[in-house]
């Protein structure tokens, strides 16, 4: 009798539980975003979006160093998408599950994921800077941040393809269609959106780092000619001036705001186009 | 062979453009005669690319003058790049970088291995306390006291009954250093109840918190009480701690802001760190909120 309104009451509970903690996340982020865009906001101007820093990042804008950002993100990206996507693949669709091979290489990423990004500076220094004779560059900078994101790729990626039902991988086998045409017109489709959330949560890590592009990229806010020039990410650019220059906080909330929206406007970008791709990719499959 | 034409093209224009305006009438005429070896001997005052790496607190104001170099030669590439002041004076060393950075004053065994330390500026270290504290003065014994934990409340000097909250600075810092060395302190001697990094951070820590105590860059104090921080720069031992007695000498806690070559430098390092030490750049370094040195 009394069980009823009982777990009514447990169920409220449960929800308004729920509830408090997505509106905490949401809040969080909300004060994070209202605090630098009202710090920010007054500074960012077309010529603040254009400009070279000058007076150390206190005048001037941030226009050269939002194209090393950029560039600095491309080279990452197109390093770690298709190593990653390739290692998930094989992981998951290719690779006999549970051997030796398998272990060690989910091992290794693991263990890559948890390494603190100022050691993935420090190889990228050593390998890329001076081994690879690429010196202090956006090349060098893009290659640490590709490793340091590739295990986050993966490990989504992977998630992604494990999570579609394996009654497809056998209907596809029962109908004789081959393997690479499952992964392209079923596998990948359904783990899209695993994809993508992997290489959003890579970007925005990447997007953030700091410690390991000092010692790769560095801190030069010249226009980058090439990718072998070295370039300032806006991230080192907000530290230096939140952390080195007096006065200089005005513009290190600007950047941030700045850097902020870019990141918005990209993850927006990859939904939309994947969402286009899957839509294109369901209707040919369907012709 | 247009390619090669093309490239021998660039090489002719990118020679000329090291030359002053003055000479730019009998620019076509030069052209024709360029050889692979003016473009070079022009190449070795003019133009290439230097790598400058060390100290956070120099390289905001070498890459003001290295800006304004490359402006005066536009062939010319400075690349400064930051890293801390050990990592510019271990670059010098290695050649990884043509010169390096350092906010310290070198040590002995540095020199003694062909380091040549050249002041480009000075940076005088001050207490700060909370704009909130009414301490107007302190002596070098009093600071000392504070710092080793023998004075633990403000009362004690005429404050508020309150604790007193020491803010200090990490190990490798070179203010840490130049605060030691003045106050004749180890550094297990402190009773830290924060430590911090930057100056910026330091700063911040202070104006945060009305009973703390903390030492940071002068320049980066001025400024940012000028700009409303709630933080007050203390006389020690009544010296005010100002530009101008940095400047003179009368504030002694200072420390160099060098730069770093192996050996004496050549080439562009040379033409390099002569701009930089000139007075062409003087109102860089105090637009940096550092001292110049007479030379």
């Amino acid at each position: 009798m009394s069980t009823q309104p009982r777990s009514a009451t447990l169920d409220r509970l449960t929800a308004m539980a729920g509830w408090l903690a997505a509106a905490a996340i949401v809040a969080a982020f909300g004060w994070l975003v209202f605090d630098i865009v009202r710090h920010g906001a007054s500074e960012v101007s077309w010529t603040f979006l254009t400009a070279e820093p000058a007076d150390a990042g206190r005048a001037g804008g941030i226009g050269t160093v939002l194209v090393s950002t950029l560039l600095i993100l491309g080279v990452c990206l197109a390093i770690a998408v298709p190593l990653g996507l390739g290692t998930a693949v094989w992981l998951s669709e290719f690779a006999r599950p549970c051997s030796w091979r398998v272990t060690a290489i989910r091992w290794s990423l693991d263990l890559l994921a948890s390494v603190p990004s100022i050691v993935f500076g420090l190889f990228g220094m050593v390998v890329f800077c001076q081994m690879l004779r690429l010196g202090f560059s956006i090349a060098a900078g893009g290659l640490t941040l590709g490793c340091m994101i590739l295990p986050l790729v993966v490990q989504t990626t992977y998630a992604g393809l494990q999570s579609v039902p394996n009654e497809l991988r056998a209907g596809a086998a029962a109908l004789a269609i081959s393997r690479a045409s499952t992964l392209r017109h079923l596998l990948l489709p359904a783990a899209l959106h695993g994809v993508v959330v992997g290489v959003m949560l890579g970007l925005g890590r990447a997007a953030a780092e700091t410690a390991a592009l000092i010692f790769t990229s560095g801190y030069v806010t010249r226009m980058p000619e090439s990718l072998l020039d070295s370039g300032r990410t806006a991230s080192v650019h907000i530290y230096d001036l939140a952390m080195n220059v007096p006065r200089g906080e005005a513009r290190a909330y600007a950047t941030a705001a700045v850097l902020l929206l870019t990141l918005l406007l990209i993850n927006v970008a990859a939904t939309v186009l994947a969402d286009r791709w899957l839509q294109r990719q369901t209707a040919r499959s369907f012709r | 062979m247009a390619v090669l034409c093309a490239v021998a093209f660039v090489v002719l224009v990118s020679g000329c453009g090291t030359e002053d305006s003055g000479r730019a009438a009998s620019r076509d005429e030069a052209v024709s005669e360029v050889s692979a070896t003016s473009v070079e001997t022009q190449s070795v005052r003019l133009s290439g690319k230097l790598t400058v790496t060390g100290s956070s607190t120099v390289a905001p104001l070498a890459a003001e003058i290295a800006k304004r170099f490359e402006t005066e030669y536009p062939e010319v590439r400075i690349d400064v790049q930051t890293g801390g002041s050990s990592r510019g004076i271990a670059d010098a060393l290695s050649g990884v970088a043509d010169l390096g950075m350092a906010s310290r004053a070198m040590k002995t065994d540095e020199e003694g291995q062909g380091l040549i330390g050249h002041r480009l500026a000075v940076d005088g270290v001050s207490i700060i306390v909370n704009s909130e504290n009414s301490i107007d003065g302190l002596t070098k014994q009093q600071v000392v006291q504070l710092f080793t934990g023998e004075i633990t409340n403000w009362s004690d000097l005429g404050g508020s009954d309150a604790e007193v909250v020491v803010v200090n600075k990490a190990e490798g810092r070179a203010t840490l250093e130049v605060f030691l060395n003045h106050f004749e302190l180890k550094n297990e001697q402190i009773q830290a109840d924060v430590v911090v990094g930057d100056n910026q951070h330091g700063i911040k820590t202070v104006a945060w918190n009305p009973l703390a105590i903390g030492y940071v860059s002068i320049g980066a104090a001025q400024s940012e009480a000028d700009l409303g921080t709630p933080i007050r720069l203390v006389p020690v031992d009544g010296v005010e701690p100002t530009a101008a007695n940095v400047a003179s000498g009368r504030f002694e806690v200072t420390r160099p802001l060098l730069i770093v070559s192996k050996g004496e430098p050549v080439g562009l390092a040379a033409a390099f760190l002569e701009y930089a030490m000139s007075p062409t750049v003087h109102d860089l370094i105090k637009a940096q909120g550092f001292e110049t040195v007479a030379q």
